[in-house]
């Protein structure tokens, strides 16, 4: 008998489908616009589901993501301004960074209680933002760092690359979070001593899988620095970090898949109400605010959850 | 032969409260033991010690005569030492089934099919029925059952159970003695066990341990042990321990 | 002699917002993130007030007081109090909060910076040192104000109920004191003393619309390092904190001084969880 849930042929099924129906979308509709965002999309998704692997399984929501984001794209900057180096270089050199970062910053910050450990990491985004300003003269200060050269020319197949990242990646923390990896990390939020009881080291579990979380943020801010070929201290900010937990609670916080449908409905909404530009930030708070009190499960997971369900005997 | 379990002179304050006063105490292989004792004498004390989730300030811990006193909680539990714990924590989230498969995850699992392991030991508390059932909305005698189970689930030689009994109804502690004592001599455990109702206690161990105010005060089988003079007096006020009907 | 003066005033500005939020801590167990933004709106209040209303300052101060601690009140029942029983969703609606607050000041105001007037004009030579006078009465209110609040906490009825509650809610409760009735009280406390802060650090301190974001940083670095729930933890914390930023300001550069208190927090929550004088560990 199966232990462990393991992929399931249906929902992966349907990624693949959803997958291909992205790959597909710019090619019906031409123009630079779609492409641009629909790879915007795809980052985002990418880091909400690094997001999502790490603090929607533990229930340890992580206030900083964006630091991982910011240390990726910045890494991807400085190998390829100041070191001149090639920009397929910033790909492993940004998962690096930012693990190293995971893991000075987890171990004294993943024993705290949950409120205290999300706060720890923003303030951690905060101090890291700060010094990218202070040390101006190697980090470009509020400008940041200009004339990236990008990964893939043309818009279209660095918009394939970059879907098929975020695939490979929801497809190996989805593979995880099925497995005893997320078993684990589920039985960590459930009670952390009866967890030691079990005999599982959780503090390596915890860093671990904080590490994985931000080797594919950093990864995602990489793509990042090489599709808006500039990195900025805004990259650090809360905004960021608040944005990405939004798309994880539409999406159905745990489920991995959730949160790359979290990121593109709400990349593609806020695309949307360009018009109402200014106003973008605002709909996010009301919507985070409207889904804590009335969709806690989020929007995406749950309605999979009842397509599924229609092909079955009640 | 040597003991499986070597306790000596083990200490521990809690500020300035000595709760536990040079601890000196042996099981062997096979043993059932009970330890005795009023509320606060020390006991889930001796367990949190014994089991690595607290530090002891001085003594020895010796598994197999391995020292264990320093060594972490989930360390401990792969050199097969697990326990109970007397407010059953279940993974709350996780399928009762899941919850005996976490605990399957450690280095002394030896089979492959884990899922069909964690079915068996459900099989073996009477769980198998609510395999599926989220494990949060067990009774409370489910839930203990559960506890075991998923101690079990480590592979253990030796099993410390807290207060089994505590909150439980008569039919139900009934249930769970023949459990213990099935896995007794089916399963070869070493099995220690703290409770403070002594009617449960006589009919499971074959020795008892009595302790008061972190010290031993007596040791023997269950019939010496009711008639010791000093037990006695640490029950006046607290509990009768003769008193044969009292299940509170 | 500078750093002494300036590190007073910055300390007693922080030490209003950290007690408020300790304050609420300590009763209610919510880490308000919106505490910010009692700050922020009681700085715009005081401006639209006076410069919109036309209205005189005392009275633009007093209504811009009452009113946030109005809107703290129902921020905490409408929005906070639901969603009580997880830590991590009050932080979540807080914060959420706090964001709509920004982009409405965002959206009416615009982003450039607000002159909100002061009390005190004139600047004043205390010791050699050149003060504005505004900056030496933020300072008296300060202690009176959070002197107030001691005293009431001590020596009332109300304030033994409050302390009863922060000590053992349970206790409180069977003893019949009424613990939502006090969360709102005490939320009103904390939104109205932290809209006073913003009304008198306005004049000298910058308005605009993510004025929020720093102040609960730091209110949380020092509630940190008090110790949660402590209010003479935060009140002394609030100065070692001022003091190290004022020092920081004039020894290296004042773009460090964000980083002290971000720093200390994380120092803090890493060797001593617990704070200074907590009683309750982040762990």
């Amino acid at each position: 008998m199966k232990a462990f849930k393991g992929l399931d042929t249906l929902s992966s099924i349907g990624g693949l489908v959803a997958l291909l129906f992205l790959g597909v979308l710019p090619t019906l509709f031409t123009g630079k616009y779609l492409v641009g965002v629909l790879t915007v999309a795809a980052i985002y998704g990418i880091w909400a589901v690094s997001w999502d692997f790490m603090s929607g399984l533990t229930g340890r929501e992580n206030f900083g993501h964006s630091l991982f984001i910011g240390v990726g794209a910045y890494a991807a900057g400085f190998l390829n301004v100041h070191f001149g180096l090639g920009p397929w270089w910033s790909l492993p050199a940004s998962m690096l960074v930012a693990m190293v970062f995971a893991v000075v910053l987890g171990f004294p910050t993943l024993r705290l209680k949950g409120p205290y450990f999300a706060l720890a990491m923003l303030s951690s985004a905060v101090i890291m933002q700060r010094l990218m300003l202070i040390f101006w003269e190697y980090t470009g200060g509020e400008e940041g760092i200009h004339d990236i050269t990008p990964l893939i020319v043309n818009p279209l197949h660095y918009y394939w690359f970059v879907l098929a990242v975020l695939g490979g990646i929801t497809l190996l923390l989805s593979w995880m979070a099925r497995s005893r990896w997320g078993l684990i990390l589920r039985a960590i939020r459930g009670d952390e001593a009866t967890c030691l009881a079990a005999g599982l080291p959780i503090t390596t579990y915890k860093i671990m899988s904080l590490v994985i979380s931000a080797a594919f943020a950093g990864l995602g801010g990489a793509l990042y620095a090489h599709y808006q070929l500039q990195v900025s201290p805004q990259l650090f900010a809360v905004v960021t970090s608040i944005t990405i937990i939004t798309m994880v609670y539409v999406g159905g916080m745990g489920t991995i898949f959730g949160a790359v449908g979290g990121a593109l409905l709400l990349t593609v909404m806020t695309e949307g109400l360009r018009n109402f530009g200014e106003w973008r930030l605002m709909v996010y708070s009301l919507l985070l605010i409207f889904i804590l009190f009335f969709l806690p499960n989020g929007i995406i997971a749950p309605i999979w959850q009842k397509i599924r369900n229609l092909g079955r005997p009640s | 032969m040597n003991a499986l379990l070597q306790v000596k002179q083990l200490n521990k304050h809690f500020g300035g409260l000595h709760v536990l006063k040079n601890f000196n105490m042996e099981l062997h292989k096979g043993e059932i033991v009970g330890i005795l004792g009023p509320n606060g004498a020390g006991k889930t004390t001796l367990f949190n010690l014994l089991t690595g989730f607290i530090p002891a300030d001085s003594g020895e811990v010796l598994l197999h005569d391995q020292p264990i006193r320093q060594l972490k909680a989930n360390a401990i539990v792969g050199l097969g030492m697990a326990r109970t714990f007397q407010l059953c924590r279940p993974f709350v989230g996780l399928t009762v089934l899941e919850n005996v498969l976490v605990g399957s995850l450690g280095p002394r699992v030896q089979t492959q099919d884990l899922g069909e392991r964690a079915m068996h030991l459900l099989a073996q508390v009477g769980l198998a029925d609510k395999a599926q059932q989220a494990s949060e909305l067990l009774s409370y005698g489910d839930l203990r059952r559960l506890e075991i189970a998923r101690a079990l689930a480590t592979e253990p030689e030796l099993l410390l159970l807290d207060e089994p009994f505590a909150g439980l109804g008569s039919s139900e502690i009934e249930a769970l003695s023949v459990l213990i004592r099935q896995l007794h001599s089916e399963q070869h455990l070493t099995i220690l066990l703290i409770e403070h109702k002594l009617r449960e206690f006589m009919q499971l161990v074959s020795r008892v341990v009595a302790i008061d105010f972190g010290e031993i005060i007596a040791e023997g089988s269950p019939t010496d042990i009711v008639k010791h003079p000093r037990v006695i007096e640490a029950y006046i006020g607290k509990q009768n321990p003769l008193n044969l009907d009292n299940h509170a | 002699m500078e750093i002494l003066i300036y590190g007073a005033v910055t300390s007693a500005i922080y030490a209003m917002l950290a007690v408020g939020f300790t304050l609420i801590f300590g009763v209610a167990r919510i880490l308000n993130l919106a505490h910010g933004s009692f700050y922020a709106l009681g700085a715009y209040l005081a401006y639209v007030l006076t410069t919109l209303a036309g209205l005189p300052l005392w009275l633009a101060a007093l209504l811009s007081i009452v009113i946030v601690a109005v809107f703290g009140v129902l921020v905490e029942k409408i929005l906070i109090r639901p969603l009580r029983a997880s830590q991590l969703g009050v932080l979540m609606i807080s914060l959420a909060t706090a964001l709509v607050v920004e982009q409405a000041l965002f959206l009416t105001f615009g982003s450039e910076y607000r002159n909100v007037p002061a009390f005190i004009e004139t600047k004043y030579n205390l010791f050699g040192v050149d003060v504005a006078g505004q900056r030496l009465l933020t300072l008296a209110v300060a202690t009176v104000s959070i002197g107030g609040l001691y005293g009431f906490i001590q020596f009332t009825r109300l304030g033994s109920a409050i302390l009863a509650i922060s000590q053992d809610p349970l206790a409180a409760k069977y003893m019949g004191i009424p613990s939502d009735r006090i969360f709102s009280l005490v939320m009103a406390i904390s939104a109205g003393l932290a809209a006073l802060a913003g009304v008198m650090a306005g004049p000298f301190l910058s308005v605009q619309p993510s004025m929020h974001l720093l102040p609960i940083v730091k209110a949380f670095a020092i509630v940190v390092v008090g110790g949660l729930g402590s209010i003479p933890g935060s009140i002394a914390a609030a100065f070692m904190l001022g003091y190290a930023e004022t020092i920081v300001a004039y020894m290296v550069s004042s773009s460090w001084t964000e980083i002290v208190s971000v720093l200390a927090t994380l120092l803090m929550l890493v060797f001593r969880p617990a704070g200074l004088f907590g009683k309750r560990a982040a762990f």
